[in-house]
């Protein structure tokens, strides 16, 4: 991933998520972990935001919402995707409510509207730790690499 | 008065700086490649589905998704093998769902009437290994048959009603 060099200015979404993450980016905003060391800054509207900090699985009440909102913000933009809610779907995966994680709604978004989902890095979690969210945060500045990579084990072949 | 005048630095250097986290976190389970066999307890205890368990052609996938765990450790809970394991990783950031993922995949045995995959080679010696130790005998080659063809040879006509 290249690292963004400026100042990300990030706009909350909350999708339907249970708090839990929001709370933490909440923390992550306090001046214990303070994220305005790296340029952060919480705005009021999309229009001024570099960066979605999306939370919750994507409720089917939100959708048009949250569409409207990617579209809203100025390229070149970016969406992090908090929490394994929004990663994946998580306990809300299989619910008849929910789209369940942020590539869903990039399906959906390019089948439907044919818009190109945006750059989107993902922190799982339930909550993630400020540190994780931390994390996130300095591998966009490119302070950090990513170390999650996956991984696959093949069990060798089975002697008689 | 003297407590307040005191002026200092709280903002942590994490980035910079490591910072584990703390005693008794849950982090990302990870499994143990040796002890796991396949048995798909994990995959029932899973809330969210993060974890599955399936056949794919001669392999049986064990899988996590990252991206959907919550973090609970049921499957720890109810690993008879102690396979998964605990760790204090946090910083799972990536750019892609595909690096979210850790799959574990085990050689199937075939059936010896029909040559059907159908059982994890390391269960059945698992479940061999456990039946010595208690001094159990048991029927290998019934043990290495699968389901249909047991149902077969035991009962080989269905019973009337």
């Amino acid at each position: 991933m290249e690292a963004i060099k400026r100042s990300i200015w990030v706009f909350h979404l909350n999708t339907g998520s249970c708090n839990g993450c929001d709370i933490e980016i909440l923390d992550v905003l306090t001046p214990f972990h303070d994220a305005e060391r790296f340029g952060v800054k919480l705005v009021g509207t999309p229009r001024h935001a570099d960066a979605l900090l999306l939370t919750g699985p994507i409720t089917r009440q939100n959708i048009d919402m949250v569409i409207r909102t990617i579209q809203a913000t100025p390229d070149p933009k970016m969406v992090v995707a908090i929490g394994s809610c929004a990663c994946g779907g998580g306990i809300w995966h299989d619910s008849f409510s929910v789209l369940g994680g942020v590539n869903e709604l990039y399906r959906l978004m390019e089948e439907k509207y044919g818009i190109k989902p945006p750059l989107t890095v993902y922190v799982p979690g339930c909550p993630p730790r400020p540190e994780a969210i931390l994390h996130a945060i300095a591998c966009v500045r490119g302070l950090a690499r990513m170390k999650q990579k996956r991984i696959t084990y093949v069990e060798p072949p089975i002697e008689k | 008065m003297l407590e307040a005048s005191r002026v200092g630095v709280v903002t942590e250097k994490y980035p910079y700086v490591s910072a584990p986290a703390p005693e008794g976190f849950r982090g990302a389970p990870r499994i143990d490649t040796d002890k796991c066999v396949g048995c798909g307890a994990c995959s029932r205890a899973c809330p969210s589905g993060a974890l599955q368990v399936f056949d794919e052609e001669e392999y049986r996938v064990v899988r996590i998704f990252y991206g959907r765990c919550i973090y609970c450790y049921r499957c720890m809970d109810v690993c008879p093998q102690g396979a998964i394991v605990a760790t204090r990783e946090y910083e799972l950031t990536a750019g892609d769902t595909n690096d979210l993922y850790f799959e574990v995949k085990l050689r199937l045995a075939k059936c010896v009437v029909c040559g059907r995959s159908f059982e994890t080679e390391r269960k059945i010696r698992r479940v061999l290994e456990l039946a010595k130790e208690r001094g159990v005998t048991l029927n290998e080659r019934m043990l290495r048959t699968c389901p249909e063809c047991r149902r077969a040879r035991l009962a080989p006509k269905p019973p009337k009603r």
